[in-house]
């Protein structure tokens, strides 16, 4: 059922409009209100959870459902409506030769996805290699070394050097033969501004064909912030949201795909290597608003 | 910095109070009941309001109500330093790449330059690169580790930590796990075992500044699988405000011993309310 997951509150208004197919202003109003929690509860930037109910309302106010459908599930529709705006639909994530940077804050998840991406393309038949351009992070070396051997990729690093800009450099020469080369950075954030300019200066010199931004679910209100220091330090061309398999709503992800019109391409979904699957806008919103099934909801069309 | 006041104006009508610092507290990642919480207790303490208010006033007010609760939370907190038994064994618990390694580091540092023997137990055997991180850390503190290989048994490690540390009458020992998602029943069960074979004198819940209302799921799930003493908040040097500071203090009622902020050895402080306020509240 649609409304299965709802929080407690908003399920109980919607079952006292229940069946009607007009709802008066009031009701719009409450309902809007909890629509609103139910976005602040899952880290929706504050500021963008306000325009959106505004919209939500407005459409909710002023547009009549379609026939054979209810009023509350009209407006169920229209959020949804205006959260897909924001995530827009499948983007497949081009798998050609290429060489991809990934970006992101300290501890989110850069090094491991990097791992799990050389096995997803390794598995279409592309090989990979990695470069472990993070000079900063204690172990960072060993653990891709690590990963590079657990999924059997090429691997390309200096243990001692701490100029990451040489490394990328002579990572790239030396993994020439791979169709895919996938550089690791450390992990950054926007008030850091050397290492903003560190990794400003390898996308300037080296110009990856695609930078990729890895972001944590359990992200609240910074998660916007921080994607547009990034995004302007390095022009971010998509996203990955790791740690979906924990309880984090993934909703700070959401505006920070909102602030910098990137399409999300994958999502982590553990510490395995496998552990990476390809985004579906549909089931995101659902968890984000914590409903179960959002396309029964949409085959009412 | 800006500040979390999102408005500059010396006024504000009061119809629009709540919903001001309402904005204000979640923007810092507050979560939602905490923010309600403290909304309440505003409210009471301002009193009768008159129509429109001075901003700065309610601001000071709203800094006041934090501020009592989060003293309140830690009045009971542990001074590190001056803990009798010996070793005094501490474990630490988080979800993935929050800053536990690293804290250790950090902790191990903190202890050492006061004067205290600490030895690392390298309990994380399971993340790729995480004996080496906790080894090149334990090198450049300057303290001892005790490790064994990788996807060996953690509650093990664990044991011998503290076995070398008594036969050498040292002072703490410090236990790195793996990062868990507290939704990860395997995972709980393991870290379980781990406090069963070292009982921990302390296990500290390590958070990340970043986090946002998922701080309350953390938190509850984790007190009530494996349950903790105190909660360390990292990434604090960060732009985030760290709401999760007001959060835990409210809802869940552990003290916050330190904070990091930063990635190096010595950015780590004794959690202060009032550096704490000074951070959330600056302009
Ligand atoms: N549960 C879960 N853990 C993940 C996921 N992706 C990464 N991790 C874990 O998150 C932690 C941090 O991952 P790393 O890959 O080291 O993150 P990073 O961004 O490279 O970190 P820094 O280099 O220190 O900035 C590790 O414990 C990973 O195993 C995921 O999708 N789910
Ligand atoms: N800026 C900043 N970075 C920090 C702080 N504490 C930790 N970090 C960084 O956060 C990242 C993750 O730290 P770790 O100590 O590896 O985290 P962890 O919890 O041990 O991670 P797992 O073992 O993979 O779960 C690293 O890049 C650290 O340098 C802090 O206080 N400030
Ligand atoms: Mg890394
Ligand atoms: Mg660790």
């Amino acid at each position: 059922m649609v409304l299965d997951n709802l929080s407690e509150s908003l399920k109980s208004i919607m079952r006292k409009i229940s069946g009607s197919s007009f709802i008066d202003k009031d009701t719009i109003k409450e309902v809007t209100k909890e629509i609103q929690r139910a976005l602040l509860k899952a880290d929706v930037n504050v500021k963008l959870v306000l325009k959106l109910t505004n919209t939500v309302q407005e459409r909710a106010l002023n547009e009549k459902p379609p026939a054979g459908m209810t009023a509350q599930d009209y407006i169920i529709r229209v959020i949804y409506e205006e959260l897909l705006k924001i995530l827009g639909t499948d983007s497949n994530f081009d798998l050609k030769p290429q060489t991809i940077m990934l970006v992101g804050l300290y501890g989110n998840g850069k090094t491991t996805t990097a791992g799990k991406l050389a096995r997803l393309f390794m598995k279409k038949g592309l090989s990979t290699g990695l470069i472990a351009a993070d000079v900063h992070r204690p172990g960072a070396f060993e653990q891709l070394q690590q990963i590079s051997g657990d999924v059997n990729c090429g691997f390309y690093g200096e243990k001692e050097e701490k100029n990451a800009l040489k490394i990328v450099r002579n990572g790239i020469k030396e993994l020439e033969d791979f169709k895919i080369k996938i550089i690791d950075t450390s992990g950054r954030d926007s008030l850091d501004q050397e290492l903003i300019d560190e990794v400003h200066e390898i996308k300037e010199k080296i110009n990856p064909d695609t930078v990729l931004f890895v972001i944590d679910a359990t992200l609240g209100q910074q998660a916007g912030p921080q994607a547009k220091t990034l995004h302007d330090a390095v022009n971010i061309d998509g996203v990955i949201i790791t740690k979906m398999d924990g309880t984090g709503k993934a909703g700070g992800a959401l505006s920070a795909v909102a602030d910098i019109q990137s399409p999300v391409y994958f999502i982590g979904t553990g510490e395995h290597m496998d552990d990476i699957q390809i985004f579906n806008p549909k089931k995101f919103l659902s968890r984000l608003l914590g409903m179960g099934d959002i396309d029964a909801l949409m085959e009412v069309v | 910095r800006d500040s979390v006041a999102p408005q500059k104006e010396k006024t504000i009508r009061r119809d629009e109070l709540e919903s001001t610092i309402e904005e204000t507290l979640l923007e810092a990642d507050v979560s939602y009941d905490a923010t309600e919480e403290i909304i309440e207790k505003l409210k009471a303490n301002l009193g009768k309001l008159k129509r429109k208010i001075d901003y700065p006033a309610v601001e000071e007010e709203l800094k006041s109500v934090v501020r009592d609760v989060i003293q309140h939370n830690n009045k009971d907190a542990v001074n590190l330093l001056t803990v009798e038994k010996k070793p005094f064994v501490i474990l630490f618990l988080g979800i993935n790449g929050t800053g536990k390694t690293t804290t250790i580091g950090k902790l191990a540092y903190y202890l050492k330059s006061n004067n205290k023997s600490v030895v690392l137990s390298a309990s994380d055997t399971f993340r790729a690169g995480a004996i080496d991180q906790l080894n090149i850390l334990a090198g450049n503190v300057g303290v001892e580790i005790i490790k064994h290989d990788f996807r060996s048994d953690p509650a093990s490690v664990a044991f011998d930590a503290i076995e070398h540390a008594k036969a050498r009458k040292m002072d703490y020992v410090l236990i790195d796990s793996a990062g868990r998602m507290q939704t990860n029943k395997n995972l709980l069960d393991e870290m379980k075992k781990i406090k069963r074979v070292a009982k921990p004198d302390m296990t500290i819940l390590v958070l990340d500044a970043m986090i946002g209302q998922d701080v309350i799921n953390q938190a509850l799930t984790f007190s009530s699988e494996i349950n903790y003493d105190s909660v360390i908040v990292t990434k604090l040097d960060t732009d985030a405000k760290g709401g999760s500071i007001i959060s835990i203090s409210a809802g869940i009622k552990k003290p916050i011993l330190f904070v990091g902020i930063g990635q190096e050895m010595d950015d780590i402080i004794p959690f202060d309310v009032e550096w704490y306020l000074k951070k959330i509240f600056s302009s």
